[in-house]
Protein backbone atom coordinates (compact mmCIF):
# COMPACT_ATOMS: atom_id res chain seq x y z
CA UNK A 1 0.00 0.00 0.00
CA UNK A 2 1.55 3.26 -0.98
CA UNK A 3 1.61 6.46 1.17
CA UNK A 4 -0.85 8.32 -0.99
CA UNK A 5 -3.43 6.13 0.00
CA UNK A 6 -2.94 5.82 3.63
CA UNK A 7 -2.41 9.86 3.62
CA UNK A 8 -4.90 11.25 6.20
CA UNK A 9 -4.45 7.61 8.06
CA UNK A 10 -1.13 7.79 9.12
CA UNK A 11 -1.67 9.51 12.59
CA UNK A 12 -4.32 7.37 13.29
CA UNK A 13 -2.60 4.05 12.30
CA UNK A 14 0.51 5.57 14.31
CA UNK A 15 -1.07 5.75 17.46
CA UNK A 16 -2.76 1.92 16.62
CA UNK A 17 0.55 0.46 17.09
CA UNK A 18 1.42 2.63 19.86
CA UNK A 19 -1.72 1.68 21.70
CA UNK A 20 -0.17 -1.83 23.32
CA UNK A 21 2.85 -0.03 25.02
CA UNK A 22 5.91 2.09 24.27
CA UNK A 23 7.82 1.21 21.24
CA UNK A 24 10.96 2.61 18.97
CA UNK A 25 11.00 3.95 14.92
CA UNK A 26 12.09 0.38 13.70
CA UNK A 27 9.78 -1.96 15.93
CA UNK A 28 6.70 0.46 15.00
CA UNK A 29 7.29 -0.22 11.58
CA UNK A 30 7.85 -4.20 12.25
CA UNK A 31 4.41 -3.48 14.25
CA UNK A 32 2.65 -1.75 10.99
CA UNK A 33 3.81 -4.34 8.83
CA UNK A 34 2.99 -7.46 10.63
CA UNK A 35 -0.63 -6.16 11.79
CA UNK A 36 -1.31 -5.00 7.79
CA UNK A 37 -0.21 -8.58 6.77
CA UNK A 38 2.80 -6.91 4.57
CA UNK A 39 -0.03 -4.34 2.91
CA UNK A 40 1.13 -1.33 4.25
CA UNK A 41 5.03 -1.35 3.35
CA UNK A 42 6.09 2.81 3.88
CA UNK A 43 9.45 3.95 3.84
CA UNK A 44 10.52 3.47 7.28
CA UNK A 45 12.33 5.99 7.06
CA UNK A 46 9.24 8.48 6.18
CA UNK A 47 7.79 7.23 9.66
CA UNK A 48 9.89 8.91 11.66
CA UNK A 49 9.07 12.61 10.58
CA UNK A 50 5.36 11.67 11.20
CA UNK A 51 6.41 10.61 15.04
CA UNK A 52 7.77 13.55 15.33
CA UNK A 53 4.62 15.38 14.62
CA UNK A 54 2.43 13.49 16.83
CA UNK A 55 5.19 14.49 19.62
CA UNK A 56 4.61 17.74 18.83
CA UNK A 57 1.12 17.80 18.24
CA UNK A 58 1.04 16.12 22.55
CA UNK A 59 -0.45 12.67 21.16
CA UNK A 60 2.49 10.94 21.57
CA UNK A 61 6.12 11.12 24.29
CA UNK A 62 9.33 10.76 23.06
CA UNK A 63 12.40 9.75 25.47
CA UNK A 64 15.90 7.98 24.69
CA UNK A 65 16.49 5.30 26.48
CA UNK A 66 19.52 2.44 26.27
CA UNK A 67 19.32 -1.22 25.70
CA UNK A 68 21.48 -3.45 24.60
CA UNK A 69 24.12 -0.87 24.01
CA UNK A 70 22.09 1.26 21.57
CA UNK A 71 20.24 4.21 22.40
CA UNK A 72 16.94 4.54 20.77
CA UNK A 73 14.19 6.91 20.62
CA UNK A 74 11.09 5.47 22.22
CA UNK A 75 7.69 6.77 21.99
CA UNK A 76 4.53 6.04 23.57
CA UNK A 77 0.73 7.42 23.70
CA UNK A 78 -0.33 9.92 25.79
CA UNK A 79 -3.67 10.59 27.65
CA UNK A 80 -4.38 12.86 24.89
CA UNK A 81 -2.92 10.23 21.82
CA UNK A 82 -5.50 7.67 23.33
CA UNK A 83 -8.62 10.03 23.07
CA UNK A 84 -7.24 10.76 19.70
CA UNK A 85 -7.33 7.45 18.69
CA UNK A 86 -10.49 6.49 20.04
CA UNK A 87 -11.70 9.71 17.76
CA UNK A 88 -9.81 7.93 14.61
CA UNK A 89 -11.63 5.02 15.28
CA UNK A 90 -14.66 6.72 15.65
CA UNK A 91 -14.45 8.10 12.23
CA UNK A 92 -12.86 5.53 10.48
CA UNK A 93 -15.93 3.31 11.45
CA UNK A 94 -18.18 6.31 10.09
CA UNK A 95 -16.69 6.82 6.86
CA UNK A 96 -15.77 3.00 5.98
CA UNK A 97 -19.19 1.92 6.48
CA UNK A 98 -20.37 4.76 4.22
CA UNK A 99 -17.65 4.33 1.57
CA UNK A 100 -18.99 0.45 2.06
CA UNK A 101 -22.02 0.96 0.92
CA UNK A 102 -21.43 3.26 -1.35
CA UNK A 103 -19.75 0.83 -3.76
CA UNK A 104 -21.57 -2.06 -2.95
CA UNK A 105 -23.42 -3.39 -6.39
CA UNK A 106 -26.59 -2.13 -6.88
CA UNK A 107 -28.70 -5.24 -7.39
CA UNK A 108 -30.38 -5.35 -11.01
CA UNK A 109 -33.68 -3.45 -11.63
CA UNK A 110 -36.30 -5.68 -11.72
CA UNK A 111 -37.88 -6.68 -15.21
CA UNK A 112 -40.96 -4.62 -15.58
CA UNK A 113 -43.70 -7.00 -16.83
CA UNK A 114 -44.15 -6.10 -20.72
CA UNK B 1 16.32 4.54 -4.65
CA UNK B 2 19.38 5.99 -5.27
CA UNK B 3 22.29 3.81 -6.06
CA UNK B 4 24.03 4.40 -3.13
CA UNK B 5 22.12 2.20 -0.95
CA UNK B 6 22.19 -1.10 -3.43
CA UNK B 7 26.03 -1.19 -3.56
CA UNK B 8 27.10 -3.60 -0.37
CA UNK B 9 30.72 -2.66 0.58
CA UNK B 10 32.72 -4.27 3.21
CA UNK B 11 31.41 -2.43 6.34
CA UNK B 12 27.87 -1.90 5.95
CA UNK B 13 28.35 1.03 9.29
CA UNK B 14 29.93 2.93 6.69
CA UNK B 15 27.26 2.41 4.37
CA UNK B 16 25.10 3.46 6.81
CA UNK B 17 27.12 6.76 7.24
CA UNK B 18 27.47 7.52 3.71
CA UNK B 19 23.45 7.16 3.46
CA UNK B 20 23.04 9.07 6.83
CA UNK B 21 25.55 12.02 5.25
CA UNK B 22 23.08 12.08 1.70
CA UNK B 23 20.19 12.76 4.33
CA UNK B 24 21.59 15.34 6.58
CA UNK B 25 23.42 17.62 3.35
CA UNK B 26 19.67 17.44 2.32
CA UNK B 27 18.07 19.08 5.26
CA UNK B 28 17.17 22.36 6.19
CA UNK B 29 19.28 24.37 8.88
CA UNK B 30 22.24 24.12 10.79
CA UNK B 31 24.24 20.61 10.57
CA UNK B 32 23.83 20.55 14.49
CA UNK B 33 20.08 21.09 14.51
CA UNK B 34 20.08 17.24 13.00
CA UNK B 35 21.96 15.55 15.41
CA UNK B 36 19.17 14.07 17.17
CA UNK B 37 17.15 13.02 13.74
CA UNK B 38 20.44 11.65 12.25
CA UNK B 39 20.84 9.85 16.11
CA UNK B 40 17.71 8.50 15.69
CA UNK B 41 17.49 6.97 12.08
CA UNK B 42 20.88 5.89 12.52
CA UNK B 43 19.91 3.65 15.68
CA UNK B 44 16.69 2.15 13.06
CA UNK B 45 19.20 1.48 10.76
CA UNK B 46 21.10 -0.40 12.98
CA UNK B 47 18.09 -2.51 13.94
CA UNK B 48 17.37 -3.21 10.49
CA UNK B 49 20.08 -4.10 9.31
CA UNK B 50 20.46 -6.52 12.79
CA UNK B 51 17.54 -7.89 11.52
CA UNK B 52 18.42 -8.58 7.80
CA UNK B 53 21.58 -9.95 9.97
CA UNK B 54 19.39 -12.85 11.84
CA UNK B 55 17.41 -13.21 8.94
CA UNK B 56 20.62 -14.35 7.58
CA UNK B 57 22.11 -11.84 5.44
CA UNK B 58 26.14 -11.20 5.28
CA UNK B 59 27.00 -7.78 7.23
CA UNK B 60 27.43 -5.63 3.94
CA UNK B 61 24.14 -7.25 2.48
CA UNK B 62 22.17 -6.82 5.12
CA UNK B 63 23.18 -3.11 6.03
CA UNK B 64 22.34 -2.40 2.12
CA UNK B 65 18.62 -3.97 2.68
CA UNK B 66 18.46 -2.09 5.76
CA UNK B 67 18.56 1.41 3.34
CA UNK B 68 16.69 -0.11 1.33
CA UNK B 69 13.68 -0.13 3.58
CA UNK B 70 14.31 3.16 4.61
CA UNK B 71 14.11 4.85 1.67
CA UNK B 72 15.43 7.28 -1.04
CA UNK B 73 17.66 9.46 1.17
CA UNK B 74 15.96 12.54 -1.30
CA UNK B 75 12.00 11.34 -0.09
CA UNK B 76 13.32 10.80 3.71
CA UNK B 77 14.89 14.11 3.62
CA UNK B 78 11.96 15.65 2.01
CA UNK B 79 9.60 14.28 4.56
CA UNK B 80 11.41 16.00 7.51
CA UNK B 81 11.63 19.47 6.14
CA UNK B 82 8.12 20.01 6.76
CA UNK B 83 8.94 19.03 10.46
CA UNK B 84 11.89 21.06 10.93
CA UNK B 85 10.49 24.13 9.40
CA UNK B 86 7.45 23.61 12.44
CA UNK B 87 10.45 23.24 14.87
CA UNK B 88 12.12 26.20 14.06
CA UNK B 89 9.09 28.62 12.93
CA UNK B 90 8.37 27.55 16.94
CA UNK B 91 11.46 28.57 18.45
CA UNK B 92 11.90 31.52 16.60
CA UNK B 93 8.28 32.73 17.97
CA UNK B 94 8.85 31.38 21.65
CA UNK B 95 12.23 33.60 21.80
CA UNK B 96 10.11 36.35 20.20
CA UNK B 97 7.28 36.15 22.63
CA UNK B 98 10.00 35.62 25.59
CA UNK B 99 12.06 38.55 24.77
CA UNK B 100 9.16 41.02 24.61
CA UNK B 101 8.28 41.53 27.82
CA UNK B 102 12.23 42.00 28.79
CA UNK B 103 12.67 44.52 26.60
CA UNK B 104 10.13 46.68 26.91
CA UNK B 105 11.06 46.71 30.57
CA UNK B 106 14.09 47.89 29.87
CA UNK B 107 13.21 50.52 27.55
CA UNK B 108 10.43 51.50 30.45
CA UNK B 109 13.32 51.46 33.19
CA UNK B 110 15.16 54.23 30.53
CA UNK B 111 12.16 55.76 30.22
CA UNK B 112 11.77 56.00 33.67
CA UNK B 113 15.25 57.06 34.33
CA UNK B 114 15.07 59.41 32.02
CA UNK B 115 13.81 63.05 31.93
CA UNK B 116 11.36 62.99 29.54
CA UNK B 117 8.17 63.38 31.84
CA UNK B 118 7.33 59.96 32.03
CA UNK B 119 5.59 59.98 35.37
CA UNK B 120 2.87 62.66 33.38
CA UNK B 121 1.48 59.98 30.94
CA UNK B 122 1.43 57.64 28.06
CA UNK B 123 4.74 58.51 25.97
CA UNK B 124 2.76 60.83 23.56
CA UNK B 125 2.26 63.07 26.24
CA UNK B 126 5.87 63.23 27.37
CA UNK B 127 6.53 66.83 27.93
CA UNK B 128 9.99 66.94 26.68
CA UNK B 129 9.92 64.35 23.96
CA UNK B 130 11.03 65.46 20.65
CA UNK B 131 8.00 66.50 18.42
CA UNK B 132 9.23 63.64 15.77
CA UNK B 133 9.32 60.99 18.78
CA UNK B 134 6.36 62.16 20.29
CA UNK B 135 4.35 61.29 16.78
CA UNK B 136 6.19 58.59 15.86
CA UNK B 137 5.92 56.52 19.12
CA UNK B 138 2.12 55.81 17.86
CA UNK B 139 3.60 53.77 15.64
CA UNK B 140 4.71 51.12 18.04
CA UNK B 141 0.96 49.64 17.76
CA UNK B 142 1.90 48.12 14.51
CA UNK B 143 5.15 46.31 15.27
CA UNK B 144 3.87 45.02 18.44
CA UNK B 145 0.51 44.10 17.31
CA UNK B 146 2.04 41.96 14.80
CA UNK B 147 4.70 40.18 16.11
CA UNK B 148 2.24 39.10 19.03
CA UNK B 149 -0.55 37.97 16.40
CA UNK B 150 1.91 36.14 14.49
CA UNK B 151 4.24 34.41 17.35
CA UNK B 152 0.78 33.50 18.92
CA UNK B 153 -0.11 31.67 15.35
CA UNK B 154 2.56 30.22 15.01
CA UNK B 155 2.97 28.54 18.58
CA UNK B 156 -0.88 27.66 18.50
CA UNK B 157 -0.18 25.79 14.80
CA UNK B 158 2.50 23.96 15.72
CA UNK B 159 1.72 22.60 19.46
CA UNK B 160 -1.66 20.74 20.74
CA UNK B 161 -3.87 23.10 18.39
CA UNK B 162 -2.33 21.92 15.11
CA UNK B 163 -4.96 19.34 15.04
CA UNK B 164 -7.49 22.10 15.44
CA UNK B 165 -5.88 24.36 13.33
CA UNK B 166 -4.73 22.46 10.23
CA UNK B 167 -2.23 24.96 8.72
CA UNK B 168 -0.15 24.26 5.28
CA UNK B 169 3.43 23.77 5.97
CA UNK B 170 4.51 26.65 4.36
CA UNK B 171 2.08 28.73 6.74
CA UNK B 172 3.93 28.48 9.47
CA UNK B 173 7.52 29.58 8.57
CA UNK B 174 5.72 32.51 6.80
CA UNK B 175 4.03 33.32 10.22
CA UNK B 176 7.01 32.98 11.85
CA UNK B 177 8.95 35.24 9.34
CA UNK B 178 5.85 37.81 9.62
CA UNK B 179 6.45 38.09 13.77
CA UNK B 180 10.66 38.35 13.23
CA UNK B 181 10.25 41.42 10.59
CA UNK B 182 7.54 43.42 12.74
CA UNK B 183 9.87 42.75 15.36
CA UNK B 184 13.01 43.97 13.93
CA UNK B 185 11.22 47.15 12.39
CA UNK B 186 9.88 47.62 16.21
CA UNK B 187 13.13 47.79 17.10
CA UNK B 188 14.41 49.47 14.32
CA UNK B 189 11.80 52.28 15.25
CA UNK B 190 12.84 52.72 18.87
CA UNK B 191 16.63 53.02 17.70
CA UNK B 192 15.12 55.31 15.52
CA UNK B 193 13.49 57.45 18.24
CA UNK B 194 16.55 57.00 20.22
CA UNK B 195 18.86 58.64 17.75
CA UNK B 196 15.92 61.90 17.29
CA UNK B 197 15.80 62.31 20.71
CA UNK B 198 19.57 62.49 21.21
CA UNK B 199 19.86 64.91 18.70
CA UNK B 200 17.44 67.07 19.74
CA UNK B 201 17.47 67.10 23.56
CA UNK B 202 19.99 64.05 24.39
CA UNK B 203 21.30 65.41 27.97
CA UNK B 204 17.41 64.44 29.25
CA UNK B 205 18.68 60.64 28.48
CA UNK B 206 19.70 58.55 31.40
CA UNK B 207 23.08 57.25 29.80
CA UNK B 208 23.41 54.20 30.94
CA UNK B 209 19.39 52.23 31.11
CA UNK B 210 19.03 54.03 27.53
CA UNK B 211 22.11 52.27 26.56
CA UNK B 212 20.92 48.58 28.13
CA UNK B 213 17.95 49.22 26.37
CA UNK B 214 19.46 50.20 23.23
CA UNK B 215 21.93 47.47 23.12
CA UNK B 216 19.22 44.78 23.70
CA UNK B 217 17.26 45.95 20.74
CA UNK B 218 19.81 45.89 18.50
CA UNK B 219 20.58 42.62 19.50
CA UNK B 220 16.92 41.43 19.01
CA UNK B 221 16.82 43.72 15.85
CA UNK B 222 20.03 41.81 14.71
CA UNK B 223 18.45 38.15 15.56
CA UNK B 224 15.49 38.16 14.64
CA UNK B 225 16.17 39.46 10.91
CA UNK B 226 18.79 36.54 10.72
CA UNK B 227 15.71 34.28 11.72
CA UNK B 228 13.47 35.68 9.76
CA UNK B 229 15.31 34.73 6.51
CA UNK B 230 16.35 31.21 8.04
CA UNK B 231 12.10 30.83 8.24
CA UNK B 232 11.77 32.07 4.49
CA UNK B 233 15.11 30.18 3.17
CA UNK B 234 13.12 26.95 4.89
CA UNK B 235 9.87 27.96 3.29
CA UNK B 236 11.46 28.46 -0.53
CA UNK B 237 12.30 24.13 0.42
CA UNK B 238 8.96 23.13 1.39
CA UNK B 239 7.08 21.66 -2.29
Amino acid sequence: MRAETLKGHLDGILLAVLEPGPSHGYAIMEALRARSGGQVDLPTGTVYPALHRLERAGLVRASWSESGGRRRRVYELTPAGRRALEGERSTWRDFSAAVTALLQPLPPPAASPS
Amino acid sequence: MSGLSRRPVPDGGATVEVYLAAIGGRLPGPGWAHASILAELRSGLLDATDAHRAAGLPSAEAAAAAIDEFGDPVQVADAFRGEIAARQARAVAISLLAAGPLIGLLWFTAARTSHVGVRLGPPWQWQHLSVAARAAVHLFVVPIGVTAWAALFAIASTGRLSRWLPVGPRGVPTAAAVAALASASGDALGLALIAIQLATAGGQLAPLPVAAAATASLTRLVLARRAAHRCLAVRASLA
